[in-house]
């Protein structure tokens, strides 16, 4: 019995030898090709953040796999990208930590972090070796105003999308006659649901809504039936939430359920309003709801390539994806211009930056103290089974639904 | 015991942690380290209370948290320099230790009782410095990336082992020596037996304060340090529950109320943390459920944690003990540790 046990440990511990040489071997073989450039790929893919993690990952991959696809980066003989990914473990630290890995590993530059305060702490910890770092989705306003060299935003910022939000709710309710005058605001109160809810507070007035109650509701909730009778007694024109994704479900189905219903729901950078997974489950509850969000250019092939790409293997499509694609396509054409992997000119190939080649409606890039000036939401509206840009009303492809039909 | 015998573990641990950054230059291994001495420091805090003094507290996260935001604000809001705002935040956490102990000692909360409402307590704070403007509300609070020596902030991470090291180091002294004194064997009195403590003229209340104050200032030291380290700080990370559970699962994997058990917990669980992600890097995730396995396994053979193991094994008695009903993990510690006090 015992030589049958042993006999049959050696044999695995050989197949698995075979095969851990077998795939230490193999990236070995793809350097002797081509000069490998190790791209640090960082995203919360374990603990509260990982769904976004998960969908910021594709993006990312996706972007790399293109890119090598095509010859990789020309201006260094055709040299691909290689992804050293990290999980931020949806901690600030667990970001630092891995930060440290990929310098360790000698990766170019970082892409990701997606939490705000993931990206103040990896960026932070980049900067201790002028290690560039671009920030995918990260939207408050410090992150780009401490002064640090090597950060990148590529992406909007709190205040941009907040202001754009606002402007784009008084168009839409002047051009529909000025359907709306109350507002319920419904908020997480985590980093951004407060801090939008106090925007709004102050903001609304200035622009002739009345803002009848503010509600707060921690993350995570399991039942918002309190919330949606909060509302309906108030019964006002709009409700604006910013909330995440499960939160928001529940509470449009809930308004749902108990026939509330609104001139509008207007939301600004919600979890749910503007992902595919909500319009797919909650179809009914999702309906005419919008947002204010990232989002991709409907208008570029590529993006829509890639939207066909990612539902066609399973997964739904949010804004973290052709956020990241782009995030990585610039760093490429960062790459291609640097000529090198060497931080300073990489770093001063981003800075210089005017990459028109990505799948956002922003433009050619232009960073001002690392904040990409194009950056800009896009208002998203569910309609049908598809969710439409509404505004800016250039790349539109949808006319607005507004006041919701009761 | 002779003084020497007592402390010559601690000093030697300590001489040959200090030497690490001497041969090892990789700052990847030095973050590890010094998040691990963090978490050990805050550790020792919990297990100084509730390993010595049996005041079993749920809500460590709120001496952590209140020292990380005293050093942050102190900096950030009023330029007082980062040394003094270090140790006004030890300063302060030991007042919010202090506080908290008044009011729930005071009432006669005990066991359970005591956990809750330290828990509650740290919930309020993370509340509370969720929503105010003065600790930058969920936004959180950043302290400006400026490194200078004087500003606590290095260009080598090597610096930052040696002061947590320091400060894990001195803490280690203070409590060997708080097991050997006076204020100690008050100590195991109030854990062992507090109404028969009293009834022997101990006076408890001032005994348990002391407890918690020390205490308080020791995890305040650890959040302080974390936010030194990091720069940056929010109302989940100084106040978040992950803290208060770090702070106990330490010295109960490590060995409750003996003064190296926290630290060997620390190292042991951020350790073994380490080598899974190591080892499993391929699928995400797959590492912590690997981790989980190991805890449960290290829990099952060392129910008085690694310090008692390590003693077991020492006596070459291997096979695992079955604890029988009777006995707590608290009460078969004590004993072995205890031997001078």
């Amino acid at each position: 019995m015992i030589r049958t046990t042993e006999l049959s440990r050696r044999t695995l511990l050989t197949t698995a030898a075979i095969g851990g040489a077998a795939t230490i071997a193999m990236p070995g073989l793809l350097r002797a090709q081509a000069p490998a450039i190790k791209v640090g790929i960082l995203q919360p893919v374990t603990g509260a953040l990982a769904y976004d993690g998960q969908q910021g990952q594709i993006g990312a991959e996706a972007a790399i796999k293109a890119i090598n696809e095509a010859g990789g980066i020309k201006s260094m003989g055709g040299a691909k990208l290689q992804m050293v990914f990290g999980d931020a473990r949806s901690t600030p630290e667990g970001g630092t930590a891995e930060v440290e890995r990929m310098q360790a590993e000698g990766v170019v530059a970082i892409v990701g972090g997606f939490a705000s305060p993931i990206c103040l702490a990896a960026s932070q910890a980049a900067a201790r070796y002028d290690l560039p770092y671009i920030v995918d989705v990260g939207v408050a306003d410090s992150i780009v105003t401490r002064g640090l060299k090597n950060t990148f935003r590529f992406g909007p910022g709190f205040g941009t999308v907040t202001k754009t939000a606002l402007d784009n709710l008084s168009k839409l309710n002047d051009a529909a006659g000025k359907p709306a005058k109350t507002v319920v605001l419904v908020h997480e109160d985590g980093l951004f649901g407060s801090g939008m809810a106090k925007l709004m507070q102050a903001e609304l007035p200035k622009r002739g809504f009345e803002v009848l109650d503010t509600i707060a509701h921690p993350t995570p909730s399991r039942d918002m039936s309190n919330v949606a009778l909060q509302i309906r007694a108030k019964n006002p024109d709009l409700v604006i939430p910013s909330s995440y994704y499960g939160e928001f479900a529940l509470l449009a189905r809930t308004m749902q359920q108990q026939r509330i219903r609104p001139k509008g729901i207007y939301a600004v950078l919600n979890g749910a309003a503007s992902n595919f997974r909500f319009v797919k489950e909650f179809q009914e509850a999702a309906q005419f709801v919008m947002d204010c969000n990232h989002w991709h250019d409907p208008r570029k092939p590529v993006a829509e390539a890639l939207r066909k790409q990612v539902e066609a293997s399973g997964k739904f499509w949010t804004y973290n994806i052709p956020l990241n694609y782009s995030c990585v396509q610039l760093l490429a054409d960062a790459l291609e211009t640097a000529g090198s992997g060497d931080k300073a000119k990489l770093t001063a190939a981003l800075m210089a930056s005017t990459f028109a080649g990505h799948i956002m409606p922003y433009g050619p890039t232009k960073f001002v103290n690392g904040q990409n000036e194009g950056g800009a939401p896009v208002n998203t509206q569910v309609q049908g089974a598809d969710i439409k840009v509404i505004f800016p009303t250039d790349f539109a492809d949808a006319k607005p639904v507004f006041p919701v039909p009761a | 015991m002779s003084t020497s015998r007592a402390f010559a573990p601690a000093l030697v641990l300590l001489l040959l942690a200090a030497l690490i950054p001497v041969f090892v230059t990789a700052n990847t291994v030095l973050n590890f380290i010094v998040f691990t001495l963090i978490i050990a420091l805050a550790a020792q805090g919990w297990n100084l209370l509730g390993g010595l003094c049996g005041q079993f507290s749920f809500g460590h996260a709120a001496f952590f948290g209140s020292g990380a935001y005293a050093a942050a604000l102190l900096q950030a809001r009023y330029g007082v320099n980062a040394w003094a705002a270090f140790t006004a935040a030890i300063a302060f956490a030991a007042l919010v230790g202090w506080i908290i102990g008044y009011l729930s000692f005071r009432s006669g909360l005990r066991g359970s009782y005591f956990a809750l409402v330290t828990l509650a307590f740290a919930e309020v704070f993370r509340i509370l410095a969720n929503a105010s403007a003065f600790t930058g509300g969920a936004a959180g609070t950043l302290i400006k990336l400026d490194i200078r020596p004087e500003n606590f902030q290095f260009a080598s991470r090597a610096a930052f082992v040696w002061i947590a090291l320091a400060l894990v180091g001195f803490t280690l002294l203070l409590t060997t020596a708080i097991t050997r004194s006076r204020l100690g064997a008050w100590f195991a009195a109030v854990r062992e037996n507090e109404d028969a403590a009293r009834a022997l003229g101990v006076d408890t209340l001032a005994v348990k304060l002391k407890a918690i104050t020390l205490s308080a200032g020791i995890t305040g030291a650890a959040g302080a340090l974390y936010v030194q380290y990091y720069l940056y700080l929010d109302a989940n990370i100084a106040y978040g529950s992950w803290i208060s559970i770090e702070a106990l699962i330490a010295p109960i994997i490590g060995g409750i109320g003996t003064p190296l058990g926290p630290i060997v917990g620390a190292v042991t669980l951020h350790g073994l943390g380490e080598l899974t992600k190591l080892f499993a890097s391929g699928i995400p995730g797959i590492d912590l459920v690997i981790y989980g396995a190991l805890l449960v396994t290290a829990i099952a053979f060392a129910p008085d944690g690694m310090m008692g193991l390590l003693k077991r094994l020492g006596r070459g008695q291997v096979t695992p003990r079955t604890t029988t009903p009777k006995t707590t993990a608290a009460k078969t510690t004590t004993p072995k540790t205890e031997g001078a006090a």
